[in-house]
C-alpha cells in the first residue's frame, strides 16, 4: 500500500509545462530589466555630471573669492608700505625744513 | 527544435555567460518545466507560479557567472525556486489557503491517471506547511533523495526524514479517508 501510495504521489506530482511562450516572456522581462538598468545608469551619470558641474562652480567661486581676498590683502600691504614710505619722506622733508640754520663756518678763527 | 537545444548545458552556460541570449533562452526552455512545476506545486496558482518562475530565471541571468556546471545549475534553480516560493507562502499566509482550481487545470492528465485522486492529493498537499510541502515536492516531483533535499533546503537530514514520514502518513490517511467516504456513497 505504501509503495502504491508513493507511486500515486509521483503520478499526481508529475512536472508540468508552463503556458506557451514562457521563454519569450522571460526574455522580454530580461530585456526590459536591462533597459531599466541602463536608464538608471544614465540617470545616475546625469545626476553625477550635474553634481560635478555644481561642485566645480562652487569650487571656482570659492577660489575666486580667496584669490580676491589675497589680492586685497596684497594691495592693502602695498598701500600701507607706500604710506609708510611717504610718511618717512615727509618726516625727512619736515625735518629739513625745520632744521635751525647752521652758523657759517668761521674762516678767521685760529688765525 | 532549435540548434541551441542540442547543445550541452555546459556549452549553453558558457555561451550564455558570454552574453549570447539564444543560449540563455535555450537554458530557460530546458529548465522551465522543473522550475515552473516547483512554483506551481508550492503556490497552487498558475499565474503566481509563472511569475515566480520568471523571477527565478531573471535571478539566474544576473547570477550566471557564479554557476559552475549543469549539476550546479539544476541545484541552484531548485534551491532558488523553493526559497522564493516558501518566502512568498509565508508572506501570504495571513490571506489563508490558496484556490486550487487553476492548479488543477494545469495538471497533465493521461488516460491511466485518476484525475480525482490527483486533485485530492494536490488539495491535501496545499494544506501542508511550507517546509513539509517543499520536502514532499522535492521527493516525489523532483525525485531527490533525502540528502539532496536537505542540501537544497538547508535543512538537517533528520528534519527532512521526519517531514517526509509525517507528511506521508497524513496524506495517506486523508486520501484513504476520502476513498472510504466515496465508497460509502
Amino acid at each position: 500500500m505504501s509503495k502504491d501510495f508513493e507511486q500515486q504521489l509521483r503520478d499526481a506530482l508529475r512536472p508540468v509545462e508552463p503556458e506557451d511562450g514562457f521563454e519569450q516572456r522571460v526574455m522580454a522581462r530580461i530585456t526590459s530589466e536591462q533597459t531599466r538598468a541602463r536608464s538608471k545608469v544614465t540617470r545616475w551619470v546625469s545626476v553625477a555630471l550635474a553634481a560635478s558641474v555644481v561642485f566645480a562652480a562652487i569650487l571656482g567661486t570659492h577660489e575666486w573669492q580667496v584669490r580676491r581676498e589675497q589680492e586685497g590683502l596684497e594691495a592693502r600691504k602695498q598701500l600701507i608700505e607706500a604710506l609708510r614710505l611717504t610718511g618717512e619722506k615727509l618726516d625727512v622733508a619736515y625735518q629739513a625744513v625745520n632744521r635751525e640754520p647752521q652758523p657759517p663756518p668761521d674762516n678767521e678763527s685760529g688765525a | 527544435m532549435k540548434a541551441s537545444d542540442t547543445w550541452s548545458a555546459d556549452e549553453l552556460l558558457t555561451r550564455a555567460r558570454a552574453g549570447e541570449s539564444s543560449a540563455f533562452a535555450a537554458l530557460v526552455r530546458r529548465y522551465q518545466r522543473a522550475v515552473y512545476s516547483i512554483a506551481l506545486r508550492m503556490l497552487n496558482d498558475r499565474h503566481r507560479a509563472e511569475d515566480l518562475a520568471q523571477e527565478v530565471f531573471l535571478q539566474l541571468h544576473r547570477a550566471l557567472d557564479g554557476i559552475e556546471s549543469d549539476t550546479h545549475l539544476a541545484f541552484w534553480l531548485r534551491k532558488v525556486a523553493m526559497n522564493r516560493a516558501i518566502d512568498r507562502m509565508r508572506q501570504e499566509s495571513r490571506h489563508g489557503a490558496e484556490p486550487l482550481t487553476e492548479a488543477e487545470a494545469a495538471v497533465d492528465e493521461t488516460a491511466e491517471d485518476d484525475p480525482l485522486l490527483k486533485r485530492r492529493i494536490e488539495e491535501l498537499l496545499a494544506q501542508l506547511p511550507p517546509a513539509a510541502r517543499a520536502v514532499v515536492v522535492l521527493r516525489y516531483q523532483e525525485d531527490l533523495d533525502p540528502l539532496d533535499i536537505a542540501s537544497t533546503l538547508d535543512m538537517p537530514i533528520n528534519t527532512v526524514k521526519s517531514h517526509l514520514k509525517r507528511s506521508l502518513t497524513q496524506l495517506r490517511a486523508r486520501v484513504q479517508g476520502t476513498a472510504i467516504v466515496e465508497d460509502i456513497r
